[in-house]
């Protein structure tokens, strides 16, 4: 018994970072697409286990809406411990039920309350389609949700019936909304995003020249990257707030 | 651009030809594959086509690096440079060994499939502490520095404190920028701030948050305030890490101490150690945050590790003692506090600055041992050993394990030769002339 390695062997105190899934699970969603999210998410969750190494203690948490929203797990589960429950897709589009759902969490007495401190989070949402419920009034609630302000807001439109309008909205930028055409894209943007923004922040970063560039700016600059260097997400991007006439 | 498949090619410059096995990781600069090169498997690094700021400088200084060759064999250092392809480019390195650990898998005392990592022996540890700072110095001495020194840039041997340093492409020469800032956590203040570049004064803030993570497992900023800033955002992390910085250990600051109940580790090993020892990191985050001249270079981490190393004892049960801070009773007996067993307090040989303690299986080194006067410390190879009497486990000896003959003058004047192999009794004030060094052992 050597009590002096047993002392050292207590993992670091890492800080805490929630990445959430807002995902779409409307009656649109059926097929493909809800086969796509099940089976790419499935398979990023291992590769995630590494990413946070001695800095980040990765949580994921899963908010699903359609007519209602349901949480796939009741806390942010260690991404070490986090098992994917098959979702199906039926009901409507409840955006705005999800936006103020996810009000609700974005807190310490919701789903942050790490002893340790937390990092803001990433907000990962996927959709397909309008939202059909107003959801005007609980986006700008949301909007004044510090955690939410500071957190990385991505958002992936499934097909060109996406409301991308609704989720630049939500991610404060056009330039955070990336529409996928094909089930391809759909499966390489959930891997990348879901990879990419839970690393920021914890990863080195260039000298600093001027101004400093905030976590959501790094990871639009870094998503925007990655569609135009990829010839199928290259097609259609939308266009950024300057180019509308 | 798209990850490479297995089977690519991947030309390299000048001739040939690596053929990428498998993909092993990605990082905020760039993918490293597996990839066979002369039937020989090796690493390459390919970098994001916007991982890097100016592709043409930042190739001729890999380029300069490549022909320099390794400041040391600790080095995973850039072999061959890749032509370039898809508007980027990459270099061949040699893959670590096998049972070699992530530093990172150290500081989480376990590894991503959730096996245990932990170093066999404290000595083992300080090795490795050893080896890292040594990495660094040899590097230093060369003139140029690192610039992005962090928990992912070693690979660790925790039964051997043998130690691999990879990542070697932002090595430049000292106060020439390519455009790396580093990780959060490890970059020094005035980097955080943006008011300079990484050279290799920053690299010595760099180094002594990973030793303090090493011996102390926590990061050295992360206190009260930590806690208290509850979500921590941009703003914040520029007012911990860069603006206003306070160790959590600042003897005359005490607002930022280890929260109780979330921050065990420091509150639990930080008092484990020698004064001299928490004081080098006393200096280099209280003193030298302000200042970054006041930082300890690299010997200066050295002489502490290898003071360390000699200062410590270790019971019959396994629990390592630094003896400078056990408490001995008036007949200088000390107990053990894992097992109970008593224990005197060690004769020391006192050669050059070092006190070593006279103990079974304390190791003498060259740097003990051997006039160093060309600044050379080798700390690795072992020169003499601490042994029991078989028969009679109450008398000790150094025996010789070099290959010189030592001679031994005791108290009395008598002097004797040790030839490689044999034993000096342990006495006080015996006298023993090393290869060309003369040390003294005394109460």
């Amino acid at each position: 018994m050597s009590t002096f390695i047993d002392d050292l062997s207590s993992g670091i105190v890492k800080r805490e970072m929630v990445l959430f899934f807002v995902i779409d699970q409307s009656g649109s969603m059926a097929g493909e697409n809800i086969g796509i999210v099940n089976n790419t998410i499935r398979e990023v969750i291992p590769e995630l286990k590494t990413v946070g190494g001695a800095d980040v203690d990765l949580k994921i948490a899963v908010l699903l809406f359609s007519s209602g929203y349901q949480w796939m797990h009741t806390e942010p589960v260690p991404v070490e411990n986090f098992v994917w429950n098959t979702i199906q897709a039926n009901g409507a589009t409840d955006f705005g039920k999800a936006c103020n759902e996810l009000n609700n969490k974005l807190s310490r007495s919701g789903f942050l309350k790490s002893p340790s401190g937390s990092v803001a989070p990433a907000i990962f949402l996927m959709s397909d389609g309008q939202p059909t419920d107003d959801y005007k009034e609980s986006i700008e609630k949301l909007k004044n949700n510090s955690w939410f302000k500071h957190a990385i807001k991505i958002a992936v439109a499934i097909g060109e019936d996406a409301d991308t309008n609704a989720l630049a909205e939500f991610t404060g930028t056009n330039e955070a909304v990336v529409t996928t055409h094909t089930g391809e894209d759909l499966r390489k943007m959930i891997r990348f995003v879901s990879i990419t923004s839970t690393q920021i922040g914890s990863k080195s970063q260039p000298a600093k020249d001027g101004e400093v560039q905030t976590k959501q700016e790094d990871m639009v600059q870094q998503v925007q990257e990655f569609v135009q260097n990829d010839e199928s997400l290259n097609q259609d991007t939308i266009p950024t707030e300057e180019e509308h006439w | 651009m798209k990850d490479f498949e297995s089977g690519a090619k991947i030309p390299l410059e000048f001739s040939g030809d690596a053929t990428v096995i498998s993909r092993l990781g990605s990082g905020g600069q760039g993918t490293v594959y597996k990839v066979s090169l002369n039937d020989k498997d090796y690493a390459l690094k390919w970098y994001h086509p916007n991982g890097i700021k100016n592709h043409e400088k930042f190739r001729r200084n890999l380029r300069t690096n490549i022909k320099k060759g390794a400041p040391d064999k600790k080095f995973l250092w850039p072999l061959y440079l890749t032509e370039k392809l898809y508007e980027s480019f990459g270099y061949v390195m040699d893959l670590r060994s096998n049972g070699f650990s992530d530093f990172a898998d150290i500081l989480n005392a376990k590894d991503k499939d959730g096996n245990k990592v932990t170093f066999s022996d404290l000595r083992c540890m300080v090795n490795a502490a050893l080896n890292i700072v040594n990495g660094f110095r040899q590097l230093h001495r060369k003139g140029l520095s690192y610039q992005d020194l962090n928990d992912g840039n070693f690979f660790i041997n925790v039964s051997t404190g043998d130690v691999l340093i990879c990542d070697n492409d932002n090595v430049a020469p000292d106060q020439e920028s390519f455009g790396i800032g580093g990780k959060p956590g490890y970059m020094a203040p005035e980097v955080v701030c943006g008011s300079v570049k990484p050279h290799a004064v920053t690299d010595y803030h760099s180094l002594a948050v990973i030793l303090f993570k090493l011996f102390i497992r926590h990061d050295p900023l992360m206190g009260t305030n930590y806690v208290n800033s509850v979500c921590i955002t941009e703003k914040k992390e520029l007012e911990l890490y860069g603006t206003n910085p306070k160790f959590i250990f600042d003897p005359e600051d005490s607002s930022n101490r280890p929260y109780a109940g979330v921050h065990n580790n420091p509150i639990k090993l930080w008092p484990m150690y020698p004064k001299y020892f928490q004081d080098a990191f006393i200096q280099s985050f209280c003193g030298g945050m302000k200042n970054p001249d006041k930082r300890l270079p690299e010997n200066e981490w050295q002489k502490l590790l290898i003071q360390l190393r000699d200062d410590m004892i270790v019971c019959s049960c396994g629990t390592p003692i630094f003896s400078s801070i056990a408490q001995f009773d008036s007949k200088n007996i000390s107990v053990c506090k894992t097992c109970g067993r008593k224990f005197s307090k060690p004769m020391k040989l006192k050669i050059k600055t070092f006190e070593v303690n006279m103990f079974p299986k304390n190791k003498l080194y060259k740097c003990h041992t051997v006039d160093n006067s060309d600044g050379s410390d080798d700390y690795i190879t072992e020169t003499g050993e601490v042994i029991q009497n078989k028969n009679n486990p109450g008398i000790w000896g150094i025996r010789n394990i070099s290959e010189d003959t030592w001679l031994m003058k005791m108290p009395d004047g008598e002097t004797k030769q040790i030839p490689p192999g044999a034993v000096v009794p342990i006495a006080d004030n015996v006298e023993v002339t090393f290869t060309n060094v003369t040390g003294k052992i005394q109460k």
